[in-house]
């Protein structure tokens, strides 16, 4: 029986680094929009399930949260914004893609090594956890850095914030309630503001492209 | 317990259905899109009426042409002995998915040879094609073989395919689905399927497989045909037998190979109509994007791999 739960959380965990993956191949903009919020569902899921375990009930709150924001709200402004002002595509990355995928490899290995010895002495039933959402930190920094458009970084940022919610799951079955409503709130906010800040990006420069952001001078 | 005859009988039914799977995709593309298509039995009239025709070859051409629909048919009957579809009572033991590996390899290479053997512009460059897509795809082909070596502890197939049926639900594991995934890009890459190559098309520019076999006619398309069909089948077997063997015969009792033969077709069904859905859906992809895809593939193989040790 516990092989089965431990065989679900890993499975689940497992999609939310193939998701970040996913997100690193993909060059639509509608469809990285999708993965992330089935990332966030799959978080959302394993959340419920190391609830369902550990029996901590203030956890499914927060797997609801998890949900209802970032599996639905946030992918619904997203869609919303990109709309607006008519973006469908990336442009091309500053790394190719087989390149950026390798690299997501790479990082991926880097995170299990560095998180080894913490594995090695944690108590938790999740603690393999770690070192995907390490992973999935990392290749959330990563699409920050490697694309251009002003939305794609902001989903690298959310991506990184699942990376890390994941990462507290996994070793202290989550953070206490108060500061994951803070969190939650936090993220929204976040998303609305990046969400009228893409709108004057657009509004100035006629494109997204964050590059050009280098030309505003005093 | 492997019993000779049982692994015949299944080499012979895996040479079988191989026309009729590819009756089916296509039925179910043409029923997709809206069109009547030939019945599921086309692939067999066709087979039979280039059986009957002699085979006309370019004076060009070495003995490398002639040989060529031999040593392909040869490596996918031996394969076919090898391979666990129904029973897991294949000769696995005479060799391991790693020989696999290497038979579906030997018989793309003497159809890129024959293919560049006559001389003829298409097939020079169908060839190309394919040695670039399959250098990138059989790392990851045995990465993801890999994955389900390590989990079982051998590289015997019908072994795979033993221990992870008569497994309950311990074994199954991420790193199965993540192979699964990165076996059939795989899968859909080596058998010049849509979005890689498009199977129905003759089209110059964009063929792969299809222009290495321009050059053959009769007899010799026939059975470079039929190897071709088989490496479909024996891909979706694998597929199946090294990934979720579940429902897989393991035990010799008429009762049990019966469940298997109905639980494998049950499975051929399945990933023939995603392998439709998947060629009415989507387009070919430019052969410079292609990369993308296959590391893709690659990826998925090594998170599996990884995830094998890190969960």
């Amino acid at each position: 029986m516990a092989t089965i739960d431990n065989n679900l959380v890993n499975g689940l965990a497992a999609l939310v680094l193939l998701a970040a993956f996913a997100l690193v191949a993909s060059q639509r903009m509608q469809t990285i929009v999708r993965v992330f919020a089935l990332q966030s569902l799959a978080l959302g899921l394993l959340a419920a399930c190391v609830a369902y375990i550990t029996g901590y009930s203030h956890i499914y709150i927060v797997a609801a949260l998890t949900i209802v924001l970032k599996a639905l709200l946030i992918p619904r402004i997203l869609t919303y914004v990109m709309q607006r002002i008519q973006v469908t595509k990336e442009v091309e990355p500053s790394v190719n893609t087989p390149s950026s995928l390798l690299i997501a490899g790479a990082l991926a290995v880097v995170a299990y090594y560095v998180t080894e010895p913490l594995i090695m002495v944690g108590t938790s039933i999740t603690k393999n956890v770690l070192a995907l959402s390490l992973a999935v930190l990392l290749i959330g920094l990563f699409v920050m850095i490697t694309r251009r458009k002003a939305i794609t970084q902001v989903i690298g940022l959310l991506v990184m914030e699942n990376g890390l919610f994941m990462a507290a799951i996994s070793i202290t079955y989550g953070m206490p309630l108060i500061v994951e409503l803070g969190i939650f709130f936090d993220v929204l906010v976040a998303v609305l503001i990046m969400g009228v800040f893409v709108f004057r990006i657009k509004g100035t420069f006629e494109t997204l492209d964050t590059s050009f952001l280098r030309r505003l001078r005093d | 317990m492997v019993n000779l005859p049982l692994a015949i009988i299944q080499a012979v039914v895996l040479v079988s259905i191989a026309p009729l799977v590819t009756g089916i995709i296509r039925k179910l593309k043409a029923l997709l899109q809206s069109r009547r298509g030939p019945p599921i039995w086309q692939p067999y009239y066709d087979l039979q009426k280039l059986f009957r025709k002699d085979s006309i070859v370019s004076h060009d051409a070495s003995w490398l042409t002639r040989i060529t629909p031999f040593v392909c048919m040869t490596a996918m009957l031996l394969a076919a002995l090898l391979v666990p579809a129904f029973t897991t009572s294949s000769l696995g033991f005479l060799g391991d998915l790693i020989v696999l590996v290497y038979l579906f390899a030997m018989f793309r290479f003497f159809m890129a040879l024959a293919a560049l053997d006559a001389g003829s512009a298409f097939g020079g460059m169908g060839s190309s094609r394919e040695m670039m897509v399959s250098s990138v795809i059989e790392p990851a082909i045995l990465m993801a073989i890999f994955s389900t070596a390590l989990l079982t502890g051998t590289t015997d197939l019908s072994g795979i395919a033993n221990t992870l049926a008569t497994s309950g639900w311990e074994l199954v594991v991420p790193s199965l689905f993540l192979g699964f995934g990165a076996f059939f890009i795989a899968l859909l890459a080596e058998n010049a399927r849509v979005p890689v190559d498009n199977p129905a098309t003759h089209l110059e520019l964009t063929m792969i497989h299809e222009g290495m076999l321009l050059e053959y006619s009769g007899k010799d398309l026939a059975l470079m045909e039929l190897s071709s069909m088989m490496k479909l089948v024996l891909f979706l077997a694998i597929a199946w037998s090294a990934f979720f063997p579940w429902g897989i015969a393991t035990q010799l009792t008429l009762g049990s190979v019966a469940l298997g033969l109905l639980v494998f077709a049950l499975k051929l069904i399945a990933l023939v109509v995603v392998i439709a859905l998947i060629e009415s859906s989507m387009a070919k992809m430019r052969l410079f994007k292609l990369p993308n895809l296959l590391t893709v593939s690659f990826i998925l193989a090594f998170l599996a791999v990884m995830s094998f040790y890190v969960l």
